[in-house]
């Protein structure tokens, strides 16, 4: 079991980056996130095979390249494709749901309304990946 | 002597002497008179002789030709003589065995036989005497006897001599004879036509029942025979319309005396009638002639109704709106009607004759109305649409129907085609289909422009929970109560509107997505949906008759019972909350009804609930739209949604789905 995983964060809305970060520091958890504002960025740092993060934390609606897309040119790599991959978005659409599945992710997760809930879900999504054996970069 | 007495003596001698003279010139005359007498009377004598002779040879040559069998019995009847054709005849012959001819009639001539032969014994002869015999080789015939009897030189009766004559066949063809003449002469009376025969002197000779009526004759067809006919016609002629007419062509007919069929009659009284002349010669001699005449009054009525109906038909054809035309079976332009020739901007010269697809039909057309009239001579009919160009080169669409055509024998002779120009259908169905993609596409992409929408108003009200619950922990124990209070109210107006939102996007996607429909129990659904929502124990929910399993999509049936159920929940304010859910199964659907005790709804109110944003009672929990939810899904199953509510006693949901 790791004592920590790094994460890597794509999203664009500022909040919703402090909300992790937030999230992460107030559960005393000592993740390293990685932040990238959308896809472009994040695949730009997914080059670095050095430095590869356990898991992602993808957005679906994202400017440029959006959460789908950058999720199959993900899934295309070679390399990158076993990186367990999590969304974490507002949308419940069962087409992107399914699309999604489709693909290959790691989970679908629904950002809740309520912060506490939100703090909630993301100490236990944590919690099971860092419990999870993971293929070293 | 003296000189006188010689002289005397002399004169005497000298008379003496002329009168021997005379006598013996008289005898000499007398001798030659006898002479001539016998050589006439030897030369008679001869004759009569040669002319017995003569007849004795000749009766014996009538005798033994004679074709018919000649017999001679005596008066007992036992066969004296018979000729070769009485021995053929009756099988036997009185020159090797002796026979009696009266035992050769049939038993059941017994009478009749004594009746001939006393005929012959008493008065000497019998003639047309016919009697059946039964002959040694040839069964039973018929004969016929002429016989007479033959008596010696005292006037004694010694025998008698007949001819019989087989005359079986005779009697027998006589007789289909008779019975033809029989059946003509019934023909002739009972026939449907007037018939009158008149002889060359014009007396009439033969004529019928139907010729008395149709000529309005008080007498029976055999009163007229032999009555002349040369007036008649004047006679006759008041029944005519035109009666000189009738008189005159009569007349010249009788003259000409030549054959004339179908003159055509009007009568007064409506009739019409087809008459024949028909004149009869025999070895080229006039003979007279036959007259015709045939009630055609229905046959002339039939077809004048055939000839309007024809009339009216061709009418319907030439100026219906439909283009018409009659091909051969080699697809040649027998007939083309106007609409035809407007729709194809051909003439009607420029069509005949012509093979109708290679003039209109694009090459795929080409081949389909081949096929099609290769069904056409297999007797089929069909309906198809091709693609052709008029004559200015512009393409239509037409849609044809087509049948075969038949002749009187029944044979496929081509085929009638229909045609309707549906080029404008055509351009409306192509629009329709472009219309309806882009309608589906246009409805995909709202669909997803509501999530975005959702998405992007959702994400800021996290954002400010999320801001404010930082605030509260940052200042934890520096806010004053009041402060506290507003920032939950903060909390509890983001609720809303989350919900709201989420509200909108659930209503905005009913009938945009839709899925399978499964059989779904809705028993399992209800007693799902009681886990689910939250039921506050004070509240009670029970199916009074089981529900039935529909075919449905699961997470529209359950939208439409968990907002009518958390309705009654939410709008309970009893302190033992009963809800009931119950169902009639109807023919083709089942009514299905959920009922609450709670606040009720005021009746003016009924209607305007099922609209969007109609909340009547503003809470925290009720955006106005899982009414119309409800009522939207009902629309899409197409069934009803109804109310019965009185206010403060309860509310009774009724709707219907289709089975």
């Amino acid at each position: 079991m790791k004592n920590a995983l790094k994460i890597l964060l794509i999203e664009d809305d500022t909040i919703e980056v402090m909300k992790l970060n937030r999230a992460t520091s107030s559960l005393n958890m000592n993740h390293q996130i990685i932040e990238a504002k959308n896809g472009e960025v994040a695949l730009e740092l997914l080059k670095d095979h050095s430095a590869l993060p356990d898991i992602i934390l993808l957005d679906l609606n994202m400017p440029k390249i959006n959460g789908i897309e950058f999720l199959r040119i993900l899934k295309n790599d070679d390399r990158l494709k076993y990186i367990p991959t999590i969304i974490l978005t507002t949308s419940n659409n069962q087409k992107d749901l399914l699309e999604c599945y489709k693909i290959g992710i790691a989970g679908y997760v629904l950002k809740p309304l309520k912060y506490e809930e939100y703090v909630s879900k993301i100490e236990k999504l944590l919690a099971y990946w860092r419990m999870n054996e993971l293929i070293e970069a | 002597m003296n000189k006188e007495e010689v002289d005397i003596l002399k004169r005497a001698l000298a008379r003496e002497k002329a009168a021997r003279k005379a006598a013996e010139k008289i005898l000499e005359e007398k001798s030659a008179e006898l002479y001539d007498l016998t050589q006439e009377l030897q030369s008679s004598n001869e004759q009569l002789e040669k002319l017995v002779k003569e007849k004795t040879s000749e009766l014996r040559g009538v005798f033994e030709n004679i074709i018919d069998a000649y017999v001679v019995i005596d008066l007992w009847g036992n066969v004296l003589k018979m000729n070769d054709s009485a021995v053929s005849l009756l099988g036997y012959n009185n020159e090797i065995q002796d026979f009696n001819l009266l035992e050769l009639a049939d038993v059941s001539e017994a009478e009749h036989i004594m009746n001939g032969f006393h005929s012959i014994k008493y008065e000497g002869s019998i003639t047309d005497f016919q009697v059946k015999i039964n002959t040694k080789n040839r069964g039973q015939r018929l004969v016929h006897i002429n016989a007479s009897l033959i008596i010696d030189e005292e006037n004694n009766p010694i025998a008698a001599q007949g001819i019989v004559r087989d005359i079986t066949q005779e009697k027998a063809a006589e007789k289909q004879l008779i019975e033809s003449e029989n059946r003509l002469a019934t023909l002739i009376q009972n026939l449907d036509s007037g018939v009158l025969l008149e002889d060359e002197n014009r007396t009439i000779a033969l004529t019928n029942k139907k010729f008395c009526e149709l000529f309005k004759i008080p007498l029976n067809p055999e009163e007229l025979i032999g009555q002349d006919c040369t007036n008649s016609a004047e006679d006759s002629k008041v029944l005519f319309e035109e009666p000189e007419a009738f008189v005159d062509r009569i007349n010249s007919i009788i003259e000409k005396r030549e054959l004339v069929l179908g003159d055509e009659l009007v009568m007064v009284n409506g009739t019409v009638l087809e008459r024949d002349y028909i004149p009869i010669f025999e070895d080229s001699t006039y003979k007279g002639h036959l007259w015709k005449y045939k009630d055609i009054t229905l046959r002339q009525k039939y077809r004048q109704s055939i000839e309007a109906e024809r009339e009216k038909y061709s009418n319907i054809i030439a100026n219906m709106n439909l283009g018409l035309i009659e091909v051969s079976v080699d697809d040649e332009i027998l007939m083309a009607n106007n609409s035809f020739l407007e729709m194809s901007g051909y003439s009607e010269d420029e069509l005949i004759g012509q093979i109708a697809h290679n003039t209109f039909a694009t090459d795929d057309s080409k081949k389909r109305i081949v096929n099609e009239n290769l069904d056409r001579k297999k007797g089929l009919s069909n309906s198809y649409e091709i693609e052709v160009y008029r004559k200015d080169g512009v393409l239509r669409n037409w849609l044809i129907s087509g049948a075969p055509n038949y002749s009187l024998n029944g044979e496929v002779v081509g085929s009638i085609g229909i045609h309707l120009d549906i080029t404008n259908l055509k351009n409306l169905q192509r629009q329709k289909e472009t219309l309806l993609k882009e309608l589906e596409k246009s409805n995909d992409e709202l669909q997803e422009y509501a999530h975005i929408v959702s998405h992007d108003l959702k994400s800021p009200l996290r954002s400010i929970n999320a801001l404010v619950s930082w605030i509260k922990e940052d200042n934890n124990g520096k806010l004053d109560k009041l402060s506290l209070q507003n920032f939950d109210h903060i909390e509890t107006t983001l609720e809303k509107m989350e919900l709201l939102i989420s509200d909108v996007l659930e209503y905005s996607s009913i009938g945009s997505n839709v899925t399978a429909k499964n059989d779904i129990d809705l028993n399992e659904l209800v007693e799902d949906l009681k886990r689910i929502l939250f039921v506050p124990d004070h509240i009670s929910i029970n199916i009074l008759n089981p529900l039935p399993v529909i075919k449905g999509e699961k997470t529209k049936l359950q939208q439409l019972f968990q907002n009518l159920i958390s309705n009654a929940i939410k709008f309970n304010d009893k302190a033992h909350g009963i809800i009931e859910i119950d169902v009639k199964e109807k023919s083709s659907y089942y009514q299905f009804s959920i009922s609450d005790n709670g606040v009720g709804i005021d009746k003016q109110y009924h209607d305007k609930i099922f609209k969007i944003f109609h909340a009547l009672n503003k809470s925290k929990d009720s955006t106005g739209i899982g009414l119309s939810i409800v009522k939207k899904i009902i629309d899409l199953y197409k069934g009803e949604i109804w109310i019965e509510s009185e206010e403060g006693l309860g509310t009774t949901f009724h709707f219907t789905l289709k089975k």
